[in-house]
């Protein structure tokens, strides 16, 4: 049984008296364990596409179901519990929180769902080992490098034990070492612990690391290939 | 979230902008300063308006026949029946003055003057009675029988005779005959107040008690208290004890010195609309500190929220952070106060250079040194107020951010 389901989904923003069409008619199943890319130029859905996977967003028109919960008729409180317990969020501009440090980001979302502060240190301590940032945990995030706050971002998605990732284009900050070192680390937490990761990316380099390519055009469904090896 | 956790949060926010959380920190405690120690010193100075008046006038509560505080007829007097003995005996009175109110006229063989004598027990008003505490010795009436009279310096004047000479009072006797008395100039006052020092005169109970022919009565029974604090039980005491004789009302000096508790009034309104336009003031500095800081974060709170955190929760986040600013503004404002207060209560302001030395306020005469007095209850009341205003300030910010929707939040740049 699929984890996510995007059935027939539109998506219309307003900008003023305009009518701007982000998504169109798409329909999209995702099962537990996918390792997938959103892949397309710019403009053409990838991020509206994660927002409603994401319960950040609901459609214009069809349906969204994520792990039996229908977005268009929850509520925001219903939508804000099940991001804090099924879904982990990566973001293309890393979004940590300043005046916190790296630990603490990290433990953001178990401290929201109210988990003792030590066992939040050490389940962030035993994920930043994993990620390999381990002795950045006091740091803040204006003294880590781009790579180091997306491992920080990463392990904050992770610490809650997420059914799915979203990641929107995590890796565009990045130099291209940096990245595919990133890309490696995701495959790998993807390979042994089983989280459904989607994300979206324009870059090549990185949609040919995905097991299943999406491409979008105008908010379309282009493509849909799952590589197997 | 832990209670914990959002302080912690709440707390890192605050210093986010450093200097700004100062200059909002320093304007609220000042502000609390000012308007603490301003309190403090406008109660200090009624304070010792009321002392002064009280025991001049009508005590801190006065017992009157019913009917004389509105007319003044000098025929609404009272036996005493061993009254004064009665209330002096209730806690937390110091001393009860008994006091003859006679319409009168003096005359010394030069001039004649409408006055109004007043009947006093030497002994008891000398220990408290303003008019007679600053006079010599040898100035002070001597006995309640004596002929002796204190009378007001301008009216000395007026009557054009010296201290040791001989004037007479003429007054109406009950059975409605004029009656006459010598009587000898033995001490001078000089208040300040032109009223008092061109009709005063003070003379012993029983001397007057023979003009009127009723040297047992009185008009007024001044109750002096030990502490302004114990008003309200003495005078429910005093009303129960007069529950017998209903010709016979015991009212507060509110009551029976109208002039003074109006002015005091008066000028304590005008004080409450200096300390809310500061209030004000600061409340607007705040509402300003905090919607800033909630418009420069509204990506991060788009954030948070994507993480799955309620509307509510960041309410609560923007909320706790308002409070610790308001929590630490009264802490640091306190201290301020408690410390100007402290200067104001032992070494005061002195205005002699700036006011007229006989100015008057509400029928007493300004003491041109001002003297702050503690106030602690107002303190608290006043900082928690200020937490509560700041509270209130966070609330359109709070609600702001809670309204957001955490992808438009994530589109703020």
């Amino acid at each position: 049984m699929s984890l996510i389901k995007l059935k027939n989904v539109s998506k219309i923003y307003r900008l003023g008296s305009q009518r701007i069409p982000a998504l169109a008619d798409l329909s999209l199943s995702f099962d537990a364990g996918e390792f997938a890319v959103l892949a397309g130029p710019s403009g053409s859905g990838k991020t509206t596409a994660l927002n409603l996977i994401g319960c950040l967003d609901r459609p214009t028109a069809g349906q969204v179901i994520v792990s039996d919960l229908e977005l268009g008729t929850a509520s925001p409180r219903e939508l804000a519990d099940f991001r804090l317990q099924h879904i982990g969020f990566i973001f293309q501009s890393y979004n940590l929180i300043p005046v916190l440090t790296a630990a603490e980001n990290a433990e953001f979302t178990l401290m929201l769902q109210k988990v003792p502060k030590r066992l939040r240190r050490q389940r962030v301590c035993q994920l930043f080992l994993e990620l390999g940032i381990n002795g950045l945990e006091e740091r803040r995030p204006a003294d880590l490098s781009g790579g180091q706050q997306q491992r920080v971002a990463i392990a904050r998605a992770m610490a809650a034990d997420p059914h799915v990732i979203l990641a929107d284009e995590p890796t565009a900050n990045l130099d291209s070492h940096t990245a595919e070192g990133l890309l490696e680390l995701m495959r790998r937490l993807n390979r042994e612990q089983g989280t459904t990761f989607i994300f979206s990316s324009h870059d090549d380099r990185v949609i040919s690391q995905a097991r299943r390519v999406i491409r979008l055009e105008d908010g379309h469904l282009a493509d849909d290939i799952t590589i197997t090896t | 979230m832990l209670l914990m956790d959002y302080l912690q949060l709440a707390w890192k926010n605050l210093w986010r902008n450093r200097r700004r959380t100062i200059i909002t920190l320093t304007a609220i405690a000042l502000s609390i300063m000012l308007v603490q120690a301003l309190h403090n010193l406008s109660s200090g100075v009624y304070a010792g308006m009321v002392d002064s008046g009280v025991r001049a006038g009508s005590g801190h509560i006065a017992v009157y026949q019913r009917n004389y505080l509105e007319s003044r007829d000098e025929s609404l007097f009272f036996e005493d029946r061993n009254l004064v003995a009665e209330i002096e005996a209730i806690d937390g009175v110091k001393q009860v003055l008994p006091r003859l109110y006679i319409p009168a006229l003096a005359q010394s063989s030069r001039e004649s003057r409408g006055v109004v004598l007043i009947g006093v027990d030497p002994q008891r008003e000398g220990q408290i009675n303003p008019f007679l505490k600053t006079l010599p010795k040898e100035s002070m009436l001597r006995s309640a029988a004596s002929r002796d009279a204190v009378v007001g310096s301008r009216l000395l004047d007026e009557l054009q005779i010296k201290p040791g000479q001989k004037f007479v009072v003429t007054a109406q006797h009950q059975d409605g005959t004029l009656r006459s008395e010598l009587l000898y100039v033995r001490g001078v006052v000089s208040s300040g107040m032109k009223d008092i020092d061109s009709s005063l005169i003070l003379i012993g109970r029983e001397r007057a008690g023979l003009l009127t022919g009723s040297t047992s009565s009185v008009h007024e029974l001044a109750v002096i208290l030990s502490d302004p604090g114990f008003e309200a039980p003495v005078h429910r005491i005093i009303a129960t004890m007069l529950a017998a004789r209903p010709d016979i009302e015991a009212v507060s000096w509110q009551r029976a010195m109208p002039n003074l508790a109006n002015a005091i009034k008066l000028d304590y309104a005008s004080q409450k609309f200096i300390f809310l336009i500061i209030l004000l003031i600061v409340t607007i500095g705040v509402i300003n500190t905090l919607l800033m800081s909630v418009m420069e974060r509204m990506r991060e709170f788009g954030v948070i929220l994507a993480l799955g955190s309620k509307p509510t929760t960041l309410r609560r986040m923007i909320m706790l952070e308002a409070l610790s600013l308001g929590l630490l503004a009264a802490a640091i404002g306190s201290l301020l106060g408690c410390l100007a207060t402290w200067y104001l209560v032992s070494v005061g302001i002195d205005l002699a250079a700036l006011v007229p030395e006989t100015l008057e306020f509400g029928g007493v005469v300004f003491d041109p040194v001002m003297r702050a007095s503690w106030n602690p209850g107002w303190m608290l009341q006043i900082a928690l107020y200020v937490v509560g205003l700041t509270l209130l300030a966070a609330l359109y910010p709070a609600i702001k951010a809670g309204r957001i929707t955490p992808v438009e939040g994530m589109r703020h740049h």
